[in-house]
Formats: C-alpha cells, structure tokens, sequence
C-alpha cells in the first residue's frame, strides 16, 4: 500500500484541508498582519469622534499624511536594513550629508538635478560601503555608527559648520502640492508602491527576505547571500538619501547637523508595523501606517490642544502594546498549530 | 538500471592530526539505493557524510559520481554534480512559505517584461512546490503557510522536499501521473517515468533525518526516504536509529573507529549483528 493512495482513496476530509488552516489560526494570524492597520482605523474613528469636526476633513488627512511623511521614508530605510539583517543607524548622518551634497552643488551652479543625483548617488555609496564592512564579519550597529560620525563630519566641513541656505529651487518636491496633495506625499507614496513590489513580488526581494531571516539557508540553496545584505544597506541608504533630500526640499535649506531623532521615530514606526528586530520578516504596507499612526496621535491631540509630550507617552504605550499583541499572538498561534498538527503531518500518509 | 554506481568512495582516509577519522574506506550507493550508516559516535559516520558532501577533502582516496572521478572543493561542487545534503539543522527561512522555500535558488520569473524585471511567477511556483510534495506523497499543508507555523515533521519534509526536489529536478511531471506510477505498487519494481527519463541520477545525504521527531512523524519521513528511493533518487543515511535503519535502508555499512567492518543488504543481517558490529563485538567482515 503506498502512501499516495491512501491520500487519494480514504482522507478526501484532508486533501480538502490541504489548502486551509484553522479557522482561528486564521485569525490570529489576521490580527497579527493586520491588526496595525485595525488600531489606526480604530484610532481614526476615536479621533474623529472626540476632535469632531476638525479632525475628520480632507485637509486635515493632507496634513497628516504630509507630516508622516518624512517618517515614512526614513521608516522605510530603517524596515529594509532590519528585514534584510541589520539595523542602519548611519541614516541621519546620510540624510545630512545627501542634504548638504545637494545643496553644495546646487550653490556651486550646477543644476538641481545634478545635485538631487548626487545626493541619492551619496546615499548608495554609504549603504554599499556599509555593506562591505559588515560584510567582513563586524558588527553592523557598530559600522553604521561610525560611518554615522564620519558622515555627519563631512557633511559640516563640506557645508562649512553652517546651514546651507536658500535651495528654492527644490520647493518642487518640498512644499508645492500636486492636484493638491504635497509632493512629499507622493513621493513616500511611490516609494512604498515600488519598495512594496520589489520585496514581494521580485526575485530579488525575496530572495533578500530569506537573507535576512537565515542567510545560512539561502547561501546552502546556491545563491550568494552576500550580494543581498550589501543590497540591504543600499535600499537603506538610498531611503536615507531620499529623507535627507525632502527636508532639505521642506525647509530649504540643508542641515549639515546629524539628526538622531529621526532614528528613533522611524523606530518606533517600525517597530509598531511589528517588524522583527531579529529580521526576514515585516512589510511595507504596514511600516507606512506604523508612521501614519505616529502622525494620526500627534495631529489628534494637537487639535484637542494637549500638550505634545502627551503624544510621545501614548505612542510609546501603542508600541509597548503591539509588543505584547505580537507575543500573545504568535504563542498562541504556535500552540494552537502544535494541537493541530498531529493531524495536519499526517495528510499525507497512511 | 546500470550497475556502475550514483556514487562511489574507493579507499577514503581522512587524517586529522595524528587522528584516523576514516582508514581505507571503500563506499558505493546506487541509484534507487537506500545506504544506511551505523556506528557509534566516532566512528565516522558523519566525517564520511562530509566528504560526500564536500564539506571535508578526503587526506587521500577517490570519489567518482556516475563512474567519474570528481573532487570536491566545496558543498557546492558536489551540488553542481547532483549531490544534495539534508542538514540536521534543517536550514529553512521560517517567516517564509512552504512555496518560496522549496523555489528559492530556482525561482519561476513571470513571461514577458514583467519576468525581464525579475517579477517571481508566484503561482506558478506554489504549483510546482505542490507537485513535487505529491509526487514525494506528503503534501501537509497550504504552499501559503510561513515554515514557522509547521510541526516538526513538516518542517523535516519540507527540508527533505527541498534537497529532493533538487535532485530529482525541478520537472514536476504530471502530478498525476506521478501518483498512479506509486499506486502501481510500493515495491520498486520497474524503474519509475522519472528514472528512466533521465532525471534521477542524483544523490541525496541525510544526516540523522528523524533526530528530532516523534514516532508518527519519523514514520512519514520514511516513507518519504522510501518514496524519493523509488523515484531513482540514491540515498545515504546516517542514523543512531538501528530501527530505522532495518526499516528504510537496502544495504547498511557499519563504520567502527575510521574503519568499514560491515557491507551488507539489510534482509541479509539482523538487529543482534549490527549492534555487535557498531559495539565492536563483533569481528569485522573484511578483517
């Protein structure tokens, strides 16, 4: 008697399951991949409601999504540096130097889109130098900081200690708004369509996924897993660029002072999207509206007219709570999976 | 079936300082062959395993595939000639799917522009990956279900899966067809369509396979062995699992400090025998 047969003549009940997972497996995993966007909805409605008729108006979504914006980008380096294994702190100090690259070159004369290249040309150099140094076995907490300080002096020598004033020429993609929507909004939009893209549906980006969940696995399938964490820290460069450009856009002029702030409200982004630390995991879609989130409570209470620190406090207190949603979740997935699987293993033999 | 062997060790020393790891070892595995190794811990078992692999250069010795001399630098050298290894520690992307683990390294790109971009022909996976583990009869759960969220039997076939499906090749054949050609009979009789399409040939290396399963699972797992045996695929297994052994393996060869003391079909030996060959109880058959 072989083992297919018996599939096919007496467990029609299994072949049936062979495509579906317990119902309340289902659930939990629903609340795991989507309860972030359940709590936003959730803290729309509240907001909504409470902050009733301010909060709730076409402008003042323009507004939110405008101020999360720039979270988001730098989010969306932070999320790829972490799924692909390693968290990039050298971002602020990229952002600046991209700024100050951008805006050197634009007071140098030379056209705004030579110096916006160079700025997103600074950000890939960083990420691929940052690869390559880890790469060789360090840590990469420990690289990112340092080229976090190397950066963050050039970039003052190169803008002379001070600000670099008067970039007019990039209200384009800073202030300006398209069919009413400023342009920062449609930039982080694009980014996370095609960031989104990329990591699902590329072979590329998921082969990048697996690198950051268990390199080992990857490389013993014959693919060189190296290539892939360097393409890690690209991305994460490349966002941090793009972040360093659109504020230097927002306000005109670059900074050539490191911001280390941004980190740690990408962070949180991140970290409330419930992208693991540990790394091959997280989505996009998700970081975009653990950002969304961060914007949504700060332009809530702003409105109400509670002071910001009351912000800060409930953000970290949300981010605390999906810490303990995520644990519950995926013990009681694994338990739940544990009882079932008796059955399930067996699908397929006699 | 040809007589000359899938794969081939022929006086096999392995010198670790003053260590012997292995002395004069003399190993073959035909295709459609389940080889068990025994012995106690030591005995080199798993040392031999890694020469197989690649993962150790023999001190000295031949290793031919299919009747060729090769010599393997590395793990991937022996992939590129058809030899999969099964690690203990499973090596799988576990926030991943069952599909995209069992494609990764030979991802279906979609047709057309699309495909120029590198866009992963997601369905088209999830299809093959289903294929292979009905071709393999152990199909356990949805090809969407992430390898974290699988019992340890599964995640076992899975990885077994993966190294078969390797093997074997990534032609799925009619799944159907597939699934008569077993129903025909468990016994290996006429070479399977795939064996005699010239797919099989490969070699798969399978260390401690049901180490850390319960006894419903490792009963799967050999049948799966058994299975991919029949698809003309040779085995070699390293067990502690004298049971086991008896149960799925055609030949065993018994490995007792460095040296072979045993090379005997399965139906041909005993329990008794083959614990005092891996005890040393027993004298060596070649002494």
């Amino acid at each position: 008697m072989t083992v297919t047969a018996s599939t096919e003549s007496t467990e029609p009940v299994a072949t049936a399951r062979h495509d579906g997972d317990p119902a309340r497996v289902r659930w939990l995993i629903f609340a795991r991949d989507r309860g972030i966007v359940v709590l936003w909805v959730l803290l729309l409605a509240g907001f909504g409601l409470w902050a009733r008729p301010y909060f709730a108006t076409v402008d003042n979504a323009i507004l939110i999504a405008n101020a999360a914006a720039l979270t988001a980008i730098f989010a969306a380096g932070i999320a790829v540096g972490i799924i692909c294994g390693a968290l990039d702190l050298s971002i602020p100090g990229t952002a600046a130097m991209a700024g100050c690259v951008c805006g050197w070159l634009m007071t140098h004369d030379m056209p705004v889109w030579v110096g916006l290249l160079a700025g997103l040309a600074v950000g890939v150099v960083v990420g691929l130098v940052n690869g390559l140094i880890a790469l060789r076995g360090f840590n990469p907490i420990i690289v990112t900081i340092g080229t976090l300080s190397v950066l963050s002096g050039l970039a003052a020598t190169l803008a002379g200690g001070y600000t670099i004033p008067g970039l007019l020429d990039l209200e384009f993609m800073g202030t300006r708004r398209y069919l009413g929507v400023p342009a920062p909004v449609w930039i982080v939009a694009l980014l996370f369509v095609v960031g989104t893209v990329f990591l699902t549906r590329t072979r590329d980006g998921i082969r990048m996924m697996a690198v950051g969940g268990n390199a080992e696995a990857v490389r013993r399938s014959g693919v060189h897993s190296d290539r892939y964490k360097v393409l890690g820290f690209v991305i994460s460069g490349f966002c941090a660029a793009l972040g360093g450009l659109v504020t230097a856009a927002l306000v005109t002029e670059a900074n050539p002072a490191a911001n280390p702030g941004i980190i740690f409200n990408a962070l949180t982004a991140v970290a409330l999207a419930g992208v693991a630390l540990s790394g091959g995991r997280g989505s996009l879609p998700r970081v975009l509206v653990g950002a969304l989130i961060l914007g949504t409570i700060s332009n809530g209470l702003t409105i109400k007219g509670i002071q910001p620190y009351w912000a800060t406090t409930l953000t970290g207190a949300l981010l605390l709570a999906s810490l303990g949603l995520e644990k519950w979740v995926s013990t009681t997935v694994s338990r739940r999976l544990v009882a079932t699987a008796a059955a399930s293993a067996h699908t397929g033999t006699r | 079936m040809s007589e000359t062997p899938a794969l081939e060790l022929r006086d096999i020393d392995m010198h670790y300082g003053y260590v012997r790891a292995l002395d004069g070892i003399d190993v073959a595995v035909r295709q459609g062959e389940v080889l068990g190794l025994l012995g106690d811990n030591g005995a080199g078992k798993s040392t031999l395993l890694k020469v197989m692999s690649g993962a150790h250069q023999p001190t000295s010795g031949t290793i031919l595939v299919r009747g060729a001399p090769v010599v393997f630098h590395s793990p991937s050298d022996s992939t590129r000639a058809g030899i999969e290894m099964v690690y203990q520690d499973l090596a799988l992307v576990d926030a991943q799917d069952i599909a995209t683990n069992l494609n990764i390294g030979r991802e279906i790109l979609r047709r057309g522009p699309l495909g120029w971009l590198g866009f992963v022909d997601h369905k088209a996976q999830r299809k093959r990956s289903a294929a292979e583990l009905d071709r393999l009869g152990v199909r356990t759960a949805a090809m969407t279900r992430p390898v974290e969220m699988l019992s340890g039997g599964q995640r076992q076939v899975v990885a077994l899966a993966r190294a078969a499906s390797r093997v074997i090749g990534g032609v799925p054949g009619p799944p159907g067809e597939a699934s008569r050609a077993g129903l025909a009979g468990g016994v290996p009789g006429p070479p399977g369509e795939a064996s005699r399409a010239g797919l099989a040939g490969g070699v798969l290396l399978l260390d401690e396979p049901t180490a850390a399963l319960g006894y419903e699972q490792t009963r799967q797992v050999q049948a799966l062995i058994r299975r991919m045996a029949e698809n003309g695929v040779a085995c070699v297994l390293v067990t502690h699992n004298l049971p086991l052994a008896i149960d799925v393996c055609d030949r065993i060869v018994v490995l007792n400090r460095g040296r072979k003391v045993a090379d005997v079909a399965t139906s041909a030996t005993d329990n008794d025998q083959l614990v005092g060959w891996i005890t040393g109880a027993r004298a060596s058959m070649f002494a």
